[in-house]
């Protein structure tokens, strides 16, 4: 039976929960502190917590009347614990334009077509986001509608089934490009308890095998598409005092009941792992390397400082980035990244060689690109411009509020508000080149990292 | 620019979603700016997006050096100038998180990049340098080089089926006309040209003559002054006239079979419409174009019928203007203006058994808005949809300025192009809009390109025209089977000595 969410709405009275102070400032102050690449999300925020454990954060910005609603929803590939069941999260992210019995997916798309809505999803290794832009007029209408398919979202079997066919068809596009092969072999290696150890896409025996997996589908929105493990963004053209309690009455009827994975510890790795990957197709080879990481952890100097050293050490002002890319151009690109997530992951670093024959010497470079990073702190100037280029890269990627709500998506889906993302930049700003050369030392372990090269095969 | 660089560039153009003209009234242009530059201001962004877009293009690369403006444009972007090496353009760029990047298009090669204002000076100094001294080095023009033929060989003939489809079916159409290549050129093209061909190009006809600067954003009347002067430092050159561009008429289907071991099927077919921004009929078209298969939305016929009700993929749309990057954008590019178009149905990756039915799918319907046009109910609803999604064309500064150039290429003066489309929305009828489409699309005479595991089986079925029915691994409601059964006969008329299969490795070969 469905409880509509208008009907929840008229018996409940709107009550603050978690009150921050709600400002509503002018247009003509967003605008002048949009400017301010010292306060790292230029921009007011308005955070409550439902009763039901939904967070909900309103962000006004100067947007021209357009408005993005963001559900971030803080499951991915990461939760895919259960044998056979890889890809799923990604699978279900198809499986929420199904409908409702109030909305079955034709009238619901009618609805968003009605509006001129821009909508789409997105499935990572630790979260989903289903996202719509549309006029601010129409937000409500919006609400409405979200609301309904979080909470009572219904389909066939056969729909169901219909939707496998769709996702297999997302594999198969994805499937040529060679990295994707490499990094579906390369975390299968590293990892070998965590779920991290599959891609979000899922291993293709998986993904063929979803159209028998209708029930365990219902199970898996039971468990996982519920208030407490979910935060709703919106950000634009909004005024929170209108906004908050539309929130409260279209999603106050949503009940808890999230029920926490059983993921997996991964072990601690105490040797290097090598694996080679033989593409069918023409390409020029790629290596990656990548160690074991910690969790997201945005207070931590350490950690963070991790980030700083992928960019100092390999990006696109290192040393190995002159030497291999511009002058020996022994390798079309090197690239590195710390990237942040839920639980431990990778310190990645990836080369594409043009001559296969180099492959060795390109490792050899790597290598002693690390062992420097590790003898010696980064130059404190590079660093002091590595800063600068993170507060204006951020400042500058917050052009619309789709493009604000993507940044910081991926932020609140790890620490569950925006905390952390602030947290993360005050601690950037903190951090020496000693920090630096400290990460490098603590992770850079060759005990810990798996090496992939992928190459044409023969 | 490396990968990284790139992001920063890329992020800034793919966000840079056109020019729906809500915003151009955020400031008054100043009495002092430099007429010869296009502007789209907007006081409340803190950044500043430059663009000098040349009026030169892959059509003008020389026979059989296909390629030479896509290398010249990179030798602009991604190398060395007079003042610095790439390593210290990078170093100075580094701190700015900014970056410049080049797209090299049939008829245009632009020059974008973006700014804190904060950091305008120090910004525009780089982008400057960028086209008014490059320093053409050996080494730089190695590597672009390299890169270059690299992406023909490996990336687009065995990364992305879809991409490769695509091109494919542009030089199926336009064969014997200089659009016929891709952008990036063709391997032997690009294996021929030499580092002096690339000076004299760029010396020729990157001039004042051919160039169009423009400014958007944040900006300061000095940095009009700045651009417009920069411009003038060119060499003044004169504008040639671009070459005819003259695809043979098509007369009945003809099929491209890409052949690559182990693919599955990526489809696409069209032919040329001779339509433009600024024409009464191409908004008409695009309403009609919308309803059939808006570009990565759910409202698409084309995805619901073959994907949404029955599963075979991951999306099917149709296009009456060109797309590139199809599969990693959203909303529709800038800085690809062209003189000639197509419309163009893409069909995304699908199993090889599948092919067929799919094709048929979309060609039936195709014929059905062809035949019948669209009902009013599907007018008013696509009319709805598009008076609104257009809003998020042209949510930047960097995307309105990018419509901005483009209008000066379709000679729109006064309203642009999403202001004229606006007004069309209110004045088109349904009328209007079946009567574009009888006058501007069939589906009688079309070109077929389609990457393939199985070109044998693939032509075959192609030939021989029986039916290819379709089964499910679930059930569906007599309604679809029904369907089915009628897509699985639709006509192919595909004769066999219509049909080319091409070796992968011989794709954009020459």
């Amino acid at each position: 039976m469905t409880n509509t969410p208008s009907s929840t709405a008229l018996s409940r009275i709107w009550t603050l929960l978690l009150a921050c102070a709600i400002s509503t400032p002018s247009a003509r102050t967003l605008a002048q502190e949009a400017h301010d690449v010292n306060g790292i999300i230029p921009f007011p925020t308005t955070t409550r917590t439902l009763a039901n454990g939904l967070e909900v954060i309103v962000m006004p910005m100067p947007s021209e009347g357009l408005v993005t609603f963001w559900s971030i929803v803080r499951t991915g590939s990461r939760d895919e614990y259960e044998p056979g069941r890889s890809g799923f999260a990604h699978f279900f992210e198809h499986m929420m334009f199904r409908g409702t019995e109030r909305y079955p997916a034709e009238r619901y798309l009618e609805a968003m077509v009605g509006i001129g809505a821009n909508m789409n999803a997105y499935t990572t290794d630790d979260h989903t986001a289903y996202h719509v832009s549309m006029a601010k007029e129409d937000l409500e209408k919006v609400i409405e509608l979200e609301s309904d398919r979080f909470e009572n979202l219904s389909y066939s079997e056969s729909g169901f089934q219909t939707e496998a066919g769709a996702v297999y068809g997302e594999y198969r596009k994805s499937r040529t490009d060679p990295h994707f092969a490499l990094d579906e072999a390369l975390v299968a290696t590293a990892f070998e308890k965590h779920t991290y150890g599959h891609t979000t896409m899922g291993f293709e025996r998986d993904v063929a095998a979803m159209p028998t997996m209708y029930a365990y589908s219902r199970s898996f929105f039971a468990r996982y598409y519920r208030p407490e493990n979910t935060v709703l963004f919106v950000v634009g053209d909004v005024d929170p005092a209108r906004v908050l309690p539309l929130l409260e009455r279209y999603y106050g009827g949503w009940k808890r009941g999230y029920v926490t994975p059983e993921i997996p510890v991964e072990p601690e790795q105490k040797g290097e792992r090598r694996l080679d990957v033989a593409y069918d197709g023409q390409t020029l080879p790629i290596i990656w390397v990548a160690y074991k990481m910690p969790a997201f952890a945005p207070s931590d100097r350490t950690r963070v400082a991790a980030e700083l050293l992928a960019e100092l050490a390999f990006g696109e002002t290192s040393e190995i980035y002159r030497r291999l890319v511009l002058d020996e151009q022994v390798v079309e690109y090197v690239d590195a990244g710390a990237d942040d997530s839920r639980d431990p992951k990778l310190f990645e670093i990836e080369a594409r060689v043009k001559d296969p024959a180099k492959i060795d010497y390109v490792l050899g470079v790597l290598d002693a690109t690390i062992s420097a990073a590790r003898d010696s702190p980064p130059d404190a100037a590079r660093l002091a411009g590595l800063k600068q280029r993170l507060k204006y890269g951020f400042v500058m990627g917050l052009q619309t509020p789709d493009a604000v709500a993507s940044r910081l998506a991926h932020f609140i889906a790890l620490s569950g508000d925006l905390e952390g993302v602030r947290t993360l930049y005050a601690t950037y700003a903190q951090l020496s080149p000693e920090d630096v050369q400290h990460a490098a030392q603590s992770y850079l372990v060759a005990a810990r990292r798996t090496i992939g090269v992928l190459r044409a095969r023969q | 620019m490396n990968a990284a660089a790139r992001a920063v560039c890329v992020a800034a153009i793919a966000a840079a979603l056109g020019a729906c003209g809500r915003g151009e009234h955020a400031a008054t242009p100043s009495q002092a700016e430099d007429t010869s530059v296009v502007l789209m201001p907007v006081a409340a962004d803190p950044t500043v997006s430059f663009s000098v877009s040349f009026a030169v293009g892959s059509q003008d690369d020389p026979p059989g050096k296909e390629g030479l403006a896509f290398l010249t444009g990179q030798m602009l972007a991604d190398a060395a100038t007079e003042k610095r090496s790439l390593d210290e353009i990078l170093e100075a760029l580094y701190p700015l998180a900014s970056a410049y990047d080049v797209r090299v298009d049939r008829e245009r090669t632009t020059l974008t990049g973006r700014t804190h204002r904060d950091n305008t000076a120090k910004f525009f100094e780089l982008y400057s340098d960028a086209f008014l001294r490059p320093a053409f080095t050996a080494a730089d023009f190695e590597r672009v080089k390299s890169d270059a033929i690299n992406d023909l060989e490996r990336t687009l003939r065995y990364s992305s089926d879809e991409d490769l489809g695509k091109a494919a079916l542009e030089d199926f159409v336009f064969r014997g006309t200089r659009y016929a290549h891709p952008s990036e050129g063709t391997v032997q093209g690009l294996r021929a040209i030499t580092l002096d061909d690339v000076r004299d190009f760029y010396r020729s006809r990157f001039t004042a003559a051919t160039a169009l600067p423009a400014v958007g954003g944040g900006y300061d009347d000095r940095t009009v002054a700045g651009l417009g002067a920069a411009v003038r430092e060119l060499p003044r050159g004169t504008a040639s006239a671009p070459p005819a561009i003259a695809p043979a008429p098509l007369a009945g289907r003809d099929a491209l079979l890409i052949a690559k071991p182990g693919a599955d099927s990526s489809i696409s077919f069209g032919f040329p419409v001779d339509v433009h921004r600024g024409e009464r009929d191409f908004y008409a078209l695009w309403i009609a174009n919308s309803w059939l298969g808006e570009h990565r939305n759910q409202s698409s016929h084309l995805f619901n019928v073959i994907r949404e009700r029955r599963g075979l993929n991951y999306g099917d749309y149709s296009y009456i203007e060109a797309f590139p990057e199809g599969g990693h954008r959203s909303m529709p590019p800038v800085n690809v203006p062209r003189r000639e178009q197509l419309f163009q149905i893409w069909i995304r990756t699908l199993p090889n058994d599948k092919a067929v039915f799919a094709l048929r799918a979309a060609l039936r319907e195709l014929a059905s808005l062809v035949d019948r046009g669209l009902t009013s109910e599907q007018f008013e609803l696509t009319r709805g949809f598009l008076k609104k999604y257009s809003l998020h064309f042209a949510e930047t500064a960097s995307a309105r300025l990018g419509y901005a150039v483009d209008d000066r290429f379709y000679g729109l003066t006064g309203d642009g192009h999403l202001a004229r489309f606006r007004k069309m929305l209110d004045e088109l009828t349904l009328d209007d809009v079946n009567a574009a489409i009888k006058r501007h699309l069939q589906y009688a005479n079309l070109k077929i390109a389609v990457v393939t595991g199985d070109a044998d089986g693939l032509r075959a079925a192609l030939v021989s025209g029986a039916p290819t029915p379709i089964t499910y691994d679930s059930p569906k409601p007599a309604a679809i089977t029904d369907e089915d059964r009628e897509i699985a006969a639709f006509p192919l008329r595909i004769e066999a000595e219509r049909v080319t299969v091409v070796p992968v490795d011989q794709a954009f070969e020459r």
